[in-house]
């Protein structure tokens, strides 16, 4: 198994950054899976993390210069690290202005991913400062944990209101509630509502938009129009999806979330190279 | 003691009390002729700093102002959470202050800081002090085989790298390179957390000697606040050390100020096994892996003897393995008959066949055995690492060395 890339341009290594800073801000560890055309960083839906999952996908070409890979087999040309992106985080954090930036995989006392920064120097040579982050190489017979989720049966599919909007409205329901309903139609209206003993706050938008996947704007099997005024609802622990909201570095050019009713929440963040989906299932 | 700090100057020392906040939780105060001496030192006593400000930094300095009643300027010491507040804001100070008075008022036992402030504002603070006698270290960073001085943003380029939590950091050094790296206490141990290095080369430091080639490990936490406070006047840091084991120096000078913290460093593993005292000898002794503690502190009048004795603990060292003194001062005194000094001139080093109990021992005590230190230019850590009464550095030794069997 081998693995060496190189990024030498400044704003392809802050985009980099910018996107695992937001990794490292949902999960403390996920699987970094590396193929020759991709790199993703899954988090599998346990019970450990509450159900949440993640997956986010990088388009390599984009970001590296460099990039070779040989992975476990011919047929599974593949590699899968479990890492703590944070460690990643911090090692990338102190190389913003470096000249070059080089990752490879690499055995030390444990397989590490090890990040070697050529910075500026004041000598006639360039500082090299290297970091070793240690990694589990993830056998091939659990590899199918960590496949690509399937888009699912979602009711109604909406676009997001601005993240700051539904940022600061979600972080201030945290005080009131555990719990926050989101509910939305294929009006494009969607409300963010949650119930105490005490009091309840609505959160209305309008005029949001639905992405148009299909014909009817929904995938579900039947080819009967959904009422455009039906709201599909799901109850979601608040803290996940602040969690999410509050980790966000780069600002997507698109932002949606499909909902199955009463099952499961996903928001899907685009950019143009990089992009995030995230599970939150629904609680009763 | 009374002194006057004018507006500027009291935000350098208001810094300098941040930097010594970052080591410890006592502030030393010691006046003396040649300045003004804040010391502190960390609670498992493997961290000291030191910074001292010549007359020339303050606008007025009295050091003992009661001379004719035979008074001698007091040396106490006061608790760092009741100081710090007073130079916290700093820009804020710097803005309104425009002098700062200190002075020590013997009968009620009390520090006076004075703040005269714009707009006729006064603010003073009495702070209660408990007498004690100096903390003092003896380092003969002159004696050092290894020297490094580079400006203060080198260095602070160097430390941004490790993460804030990392406490160990391992500087080696050779002729060719100088290296950081993050230390792993086991080969195992490094699996958890993510090792970090980088290299250097003699060009990038003002001045660049190595009398031996050597991998000193230390604290990185303690020795921020040195670099930050050099980093805000841009002043060059200076590096002392030897080989693991022996303490290593920082030192940022100026005309009107000189600071140093002098760090334990772990003592070679390699080295430990054939020669720590057995574990039956009366004391013991501490793991090797864990830091030295190089100070000791004597507090109160009452101590008339060097405070090593036996079964006495610091308070502060509690928390660190235990390290009995008095052990380690025999042994040094069986092995340097008074006057002979252990060099730790390069040249000696490399030459002189050390056996690695002399080692480990000396580097205890921080070099106490020399002496002959009053007679160069750094005698600004001045006399015994267990501060005595009679502040000679020979006198304590030879009363000790009397009694070698």
């Amino acid at each position: 198994m081998k693995f060496r890339a190189k990024i030498i341009d400044v704003g392809c290594l802050n985009h980099f950054t910018r996107v695992v800073n937001t990794v490292s801000r949902l999960t403390k560890a996920c699987v970094l899976r590396l193929t020759c055309d991709h790199l993703y960083f899954v988090l599998s839906g346990r019970v450990a993390t509450g159900g949440v999952s993640m997956w986010c996908e990088l388009s390599q070409v984009n970001f590296f210069d460099e990039f070779q890979l040989e992975g476990v087999s011919a047929d599974a040309n593949e590699i899968f690290l479990e890492v703590a992106p944070e460690n990643l985080s911090r090692a990338l954090k102190t190389a913003q202005n470096a000249k070059s930036v080089k990752i490879k995989l690499t055995k030390k006392n444990c397989p590490c991913l090890t990040l070697a920064a050529e910075l500026p120097s004041l000598s006639s040579v360039s500082r090299v400062v290297t970091h070793d982050i240690p990694v589990d190489v993830i056998p091939r017979r659990l590899w199918h944990d960590f496949r690509e989720p399937q888009m699912p049966d979602f009711d109604v599919s909406i676009y997001l209101p601005p993240l700051k909007t539904m940022k600061s409205v979600v972080d201030r329901m945290k005080n009131l509630s555990n719990y926050l309903v989101l509910e939305a139609n294929l009006n494009g209206e969607m409300n963010l509502k949650i119930e105490t003993e005490l009091v309840s706050v609505t959160t209305h938008f309008k005029e949001l938009g639905n992405p148009p996947w299909g014909d009817d704007g929904s995938q579900s099997s039947s080819p009967t129009h959904r009422d455009p005024d039906l709201m599909a609802e799901a109850r979601v622990d608040i803290k996940k999806l602040q969690q999410f909201l509050t980790g966000q570095q780069v600002n997507p050019s698109r932002a949606m979330c499909n909902i199955v009713h009463r099952r499961i929440l996903h928001l899907i963040f685009l950019h143009e190279d990089v992009s995030l989906q995230y599970f939150i299932p629904a609680v009763m | 003691m009374k002194c006057v700090i004018e507006g500027n100057g009291v935000k350098v020392f208001g810094k300098a009390v941040h930097a010594l906040s970052r080591i410890g939780d006592e502030i030393w105060l010691d006046p003396q002729e040649k300045g003004l001496a804040l010391r502190t030192v960390n609670s498992s006593q493997s961290a000291y700093a030191c910074f001292c400000f010549t007359p020339l930094f303050f606008q007025q300095y009295i050091p003992d102002p009661d001379i004719q009643n035979g008074c001698e300027a007091v040396k106490c010491k006061l608790n760092m959470k009741c100081v710090l507040p007073l130079f916290r804001c700093a820009s804020w100070r710097e803005r309104r202050v425009d002098r700062c008075e200190i002075s020590i008022n013997i009968p009620n036992s009390r520090v006076i800081f004075q703040f005269h402030c714009r707009h006729g504002i006064t603010k003073t603070y009495n702070l209660g002090y408990q007498e004690c006698e100096a903390l003092q270290a003896v380092f003969p960073a002159h004696l050092c085989p290894n020297v490094l001085m580079a400006q203060s943003k080198l260095l602070g380029d160097i430390v941004v790298h490790f993460p804030v939590s990392q406490e160990e950091v391992t500087l080696s050094m050779s002729s060719f390179k100088v290296t950081f790296k993050t230390f792993c206490e086991e080969e195992n141990n490094c699996i958890k957390g993510m090792n970090t290095e980088l290299m250097l080369y003699p060009d990038e430091f003002d001045y660049f000697q190595v009398g031996e080639d050597s991998a000193v490990t230390f604290c990185l936490k303690e020795l921020r606040g040195l670099l930050s406070f050099a980093e805000s006047y841009s002043l060059p840091v200076s590096s002392q050390f030897g080989v693991a084991g022996q303490p290593i120096s920082f030192t940022v000078k100026d005309m009107a100020l000189e600071a140093h913290v002098v760090l334990s460093t772990l003592t070679d593993p390699n080295h430990e096994s054939p020669s720590r005292p057995a574990p039956g000898d009366d004391c013991p002794v501490n793991i090797p892996k864990t830091s030295t503690a190089e100070i000791s502190t004597c507090e109160g009048p009452m101590e008339t003897e060097v405070c090593v004795a036996d079964g006495e603990q610091v308070a502060s060292s509690q928390g660190s393995e235990v390290f009995n003194p008095a052990l380690h001062m025999r042994k040094m005194i069986q092995l340097h008959a008074p006057g002979e000094i252990p060099s730790l001139v390069p040249e000696s080093a490399l030459t002189t066949p050390v056996t690695p109990a002399t080692f480990k021992i000396r580097s205890l005590l921080f070099g106490a055995v020399y002496s002959d230190g009053g007679n160069d230019k750094t005698v600004d850590l001045p006399s015994l690492a267990c501060a005595s009464d009679t502040e000679e550095d020979g006198g304590t030794e030879e009363d000790l060395g009397n009694n070698v069997s």
